[in-house]
């Protein structure tokens, strides 16, 4: 009878770690994961006793007698944000519950889950452009410094899913994009286009920003996971600095001051 | 003073980088459309405080609770959590201008000291101080209607359990 309690909790322990480091590598914030992990815990009767770090996660796993039947940690696979994931697992977590599924149904579902494509890769490119000429109009672009903005967010985006593909350290890929949307976009103002160049220039690196992190950081913060909330929010700040950095390149390659 | 239409475009177009975001993120197909309202009418209420003469920061707080309080329902509705429809939503209030004219400021800083330095340098702190106020307070206005919504899930939890 131990015996078999033990082969569950193991079970259990290693797909509980697996969610949570499919939640962290997705983009959730510390707190979502530990909910997630505890409502599947306590969906099989034990307690989870849950440690976060930046790249693993450790889970200790307690029987009702208070025993510790399980330790393990599991550290994360590089991968970019995936809200799919998070709003998948949320969803089988409740279903866990109220459907009282097994470890294997769980095991399975979770597996389906992380096996959704993305958007092809065609429609990314076209609506976060579009979303850069949104931007240029909310700031008060005309139409020739949208398409402007629209194009180099293409030509940016295309980069750094290419270096991403190619495994490239995640902040000199982005370091890239930005460089490569500013040259897109500063070689129509050295062209002699009569424009207002802050606009274009401002919004072709803005999809770059760090939004899930910057925003992470803060609900960490403001729950006291304050050691993930700091890396979280020098990680945004580190992807701040190279898009700046691409940008100032772009513009001393221009000598646009 | 912008005229009541253009701030509807204005707010029409935020809608779209919305949108744009969402997909970059891989939302669920199914939160698309609140996307699109959400980062609509987070902008439609920033532009509008702002034509009302508010300060930007104060603007970009209220829109920001908007989303994050629109957040709520939304997720109840289409059953996702709320940050995954709330932070593309707010990511059309981002100043991205104010940002781009700091670092501009602080290049020009490091040229040699002139007769407009001074007013480089003023000029450089206070769109510093807006971008990060400004960040602030967006992560602030969506984080806080979460945070009410969030211990509302857990007590359903427990409720369901007892029954």
């Amino acid at each position: 009878m131990e015996q078999k309690d033990n082969t569950e909790a193991k079970e259990l322990g290693s797909l509980l770690l697996e969610v949570g480091v499919s939640l962290l590598s997705s983009g959730a914030s510390c707190s979502r994961i530990r909910i997630t992990m505890r409502r599947f815990a306590t969906a099989f009767n034990y307690a989870a006793h849950i440690s976060i770090a930046p790249k693993s996660i450790s889970l200790t796993l307690k029987d009702k007698e208070d025993n510790a039947i399980f330790n393990g940690m599991l550290s994360t696979p590089s991968q970019g944000v995936n809200f799919r994931t998070i709003s998948g697992i949320s969803r089988l977590s409740w279903r866990a519950i109220e459907n009282k599924l097994s470890i294997q149904q769980v095991r399975d579902e979770l597996n389906e889950l992380l096996a959704l494509p993305h958007y092809p890769r065609i429609i990314i490119l076209f609506f976060v452009s579009l979303a850069g000429a949104a931007f240029c109009y909310s700031f008060g672009g005309n139409l020739v410094e949208m398409l402007i903005a629209f194009g180099a967010t293409f030509c940016g985006l295309f980069v750094r899913q290419e270096a991403v593909k190619n495994k490239f350290n995640p902040y000199i890929s982005v370091f890239f994009a930005s460089l490569v949307a500013s040259l897109f976009a500063g070689a129509f103002i050295k062209a002699g286009l009569n424009i207002n160049f802050e606009h274009a220039f401002a919004t072709s690196v803005l999809f770059l920003i760090p939004g899930v992190p910057l925003i992470n950081s803060f609900t960490d913060l403001i729950d006291g996971n304050i050691l993930n909330g700091l890396v979280r929010g020098i990680n945004a700040l580190m992807f701040s600095m190279a898009i700046a950095f691409g940008l100032l390149i772009a513009m001393l390659i221009y000598n646009l001051n | 003073m912008m005229d009541p239409i253009l701030i509807l475009i204005k707010s029409f177009w935020c809608g779209w980088a919305a949108l744009g975001f969402g997909i970059l993120f891989n939302v669920p197909p199914r939160t698309l459309f609140p996307l699109w309202i959400g980062g609509a009418f987070g902008c439609l209420i920033k532009f509008w405080l702002l034509q009302m003469n508010a300060s930007v920061v104060f603007a970009s707080f209220v829109g920001a609770s908007a989303i994050g309080i629109l957040s709520v329902p939304i997720a109840h509705v289409r059953h996702v959590p709320p940050m995954i429809f709330a932070i593309p939503s707010v990511i059309p209030l981002i100043p991205g201008v104010f940002a781009y004219r700091t670092m501009l400021g602080l290049i020009k800083l490091t040229g040699t000291i002139g007769a407009d330095y001074n007013s480089i340098l003023s000029e450089t702190v206070n769109n510093g101080a807006k971008t990060l106020f400004i960040i602030m307070s967006l992560a602030l206005g969506v984080a806080i209607p979460m945070h009410v919504m969030r211990k509302e899930s857990v007590k359903k939890i427990r409720f369901g359990k007892r029954l």
